[in-house]
């Protein structure tokens, strides 16, 4: 029994180190940005950079939130109701997947995204590891 | 807060949505719907008044029916619009119990937008006033961390909204950003019996960003008529703040009001809150004051009363949460306590009631 709990434990532990990893990307023309910067692009507290989102409680939008913000799902959908419907602004716009990020980013020199480490090609720009 | 719906305002809406947008590389859309909406059920076991979610509304819980679903419960709808590159409109409509005491929808939004860069925009129509910190969304319960926006601090301020044009400035010192707000209308708003009427509305509103403190200060003055009274001054200040780093978070706000005719009102809260996972326990101390100087309407200790809760906050599923609240509402005047209306005969100061709320909020 307790070999079991422990072995679980180590897969849950294993599973967890070998989540991927998600970096923050930028237009390769685009000027360094800070994490400051890309925080409040994503908590709606900036207009200077225009951030695109994954799906809205897909796996890599969860975990990028909680890295880069500190913050769960429900707390975004709850800071961006205020900005929304108080006429302040639109939420970042959600795309399917990391390809579709890359895309807009690749495409607007002040888009900011993120996507799986792994998906990173020439087209765009690494400005923050998320780990 | 019946609210006429200004053709002119309207009229441009739609014209302008049949224009067509120019072709560009953003992805916005052009047209985008949204909504909002409290379910709410509330129990007061006071039975000398009815508890309302808001000091405009008539009738509530505790003498009239011991449990009702009229005081948070409201549902709204948006239509954002995208004309041409920082040209936008929008529009929101809100359905909530008012002075009649009835849900008839009035328009809580309703402006066009021309933003000259990112961070320097003017908007022409409706707004809600940057009165305190959470004004201008006061009745979208889902962006609330509580049941509602504490009576006390609503209970001061008698405009919640500007028909006319503002200016919106964002900028950056460091990591401190602040947005300015400079606000120039006129306003009304119907109470049972009378109508409240401001003109010469300006407002100044700076809200200081640094990380995940933000800090809101506010001043409004106008010049208002309120039934058959010549007409007064009204001035108001107000100071608030938050610091929420995401695991939990504290928050408090503030106002002073002066109007020539009602007198002095001071009026705070402060509450804490921690987040575990899908739950967010919070608590609440709020407070009304109308010192006893005597002012030309007589009335002295208007609204006072003070008010501690407790509540929680569940975000079980996709865009939508439940929250319970219990409070216990202390009455310190005779005048018309801030959370009553429908005082009946026998209240006393001293008097407590115990409330108990329950909402279910969505997004859409």
């Amino acid at each position: 029994m307790k070999a079991t709990a422990l072995s679980l434990l180590f897969a849950l532990f294993a599973a967890h180190v070998h989540a991927e990893d998600i970096v923050v990307i930028v237009n390769p023309t685009a000027k360094p940005v800070s994490k400051e910067q890309i925080v409040d692009a994503y908590l709606g507290r900036s207009a200077e950079l225009m951030p695109v989102d994954q799906t809205v409680g897909s796996a890599i939008y969860t975990e990028f939130y909680k890295k880069a913000t500190g913050r769960d799902v429900a707390q975004i959908k709850a800071i961006w109701s205020r900005i929304l419907f108080t006429g302040r602004g639109q939420p970042p716009k959600q795309l399917p997947d990391s390809a579709a990020v890359k895309k807009i980013v690749a495409a607007n020199p002040n888009a900011v995204g993120y996507i799986e480490k792994s998906a990173v090609d020439a087209t765009v720009k690494v400005v923050l590891p998320l780990d | 807060m019946k609210i006429t719906w200004k053709p002119a305002v309207g009229g441009a809406v739609l014209l302008l949505s049949t224009l067509p947008g120019h072709a560009d590389a953003s992805i916005d859309q052009y047209l985008n719907f949204s909504g909002f909406g409290t379910l709410g059920a509330v129990y007061s076991d006071y039975r000398r008044a009815d508890f309302t979610g808001e000091y405009l509304q008539p009738r509530g819980a505790g003498f009239s029916h011991s449990v009702t679903p009229t005081p948070d419960s409201d549902l709204g709808g948006q239509a954002d619009l995208r004309i041409v590159d920082g040209l936008t409109g929008v529009v929101q409509v809100i359905s909530r119990d008012n002075e009649d005491g009835n849900f008839s929808p009035h328009v809580e939004w309703a402006n066009l937008k021309y933003a000259f860069t990112p961070d320097l925009a003017v908007r022409v129509g409706r707004t809600l006033l940057p009165t305190y910190e959470r004004s201008d969304s006061q009745n979208v319960g889902y962006a609330l961390p509580w049941v509602r926006i504490p009576n006390e601090i609503r209970y001061s301020n008698s405009a919640t909204h500007s028909d006319g044009v503002d200016v919106l400035y964002r900028f950056k010192t460091g990591s401190v950003t602040q947005d300015l707000q400079v606000q120039f209308g006129r306003t009304s708003e119907d109470f049972s019996g009378a109508i409240f009427r401001g003109k010469d509305l300006v407002v100044l509103s700076d809200t200081v960003q640094y990380g995940s403190t933000s800090v809101h200060l506010a001043y409004q003055t106008m010049m208002y008529t309120f039934a058959t009274r010549p007409p007064a001054r009204f001035r108001l200040a107000s100071a608030g703040f938050t610091y929420d780093p995401g695991t939990w978070f504290v928050t408090g706000d503030s106002n002073f009001a002066h109007y020539d005719f009602f007198g002095d009102f001071y009026a705070w809260y402060l509450s804490v809150g921690m987040r575990f996972g899908q739950f967010t326990p919070y608590l609440i101390y709020s407070t009304e004051d109308a010192p006893d100087a005597s002012p030309p309407a007589g009335l002295t200790m208007l609204g006072d009363e003070r008010t501690a809760a407790a509540g929680l906050r569940w975000d079980f599923a996709k865009n939508v949460d439940f929250k319970l609240q219990l409070q216990r509402v202390t009455i310190e005047t005779q005048h018309a306590p801030a959370s009553f209306n429908l005082v009946q005969p026998g209240l006393r100061v001293g008097d407590k009631a115990n409330v108990l709320s329950l909402t279910l909020d969505f997004v859409f």
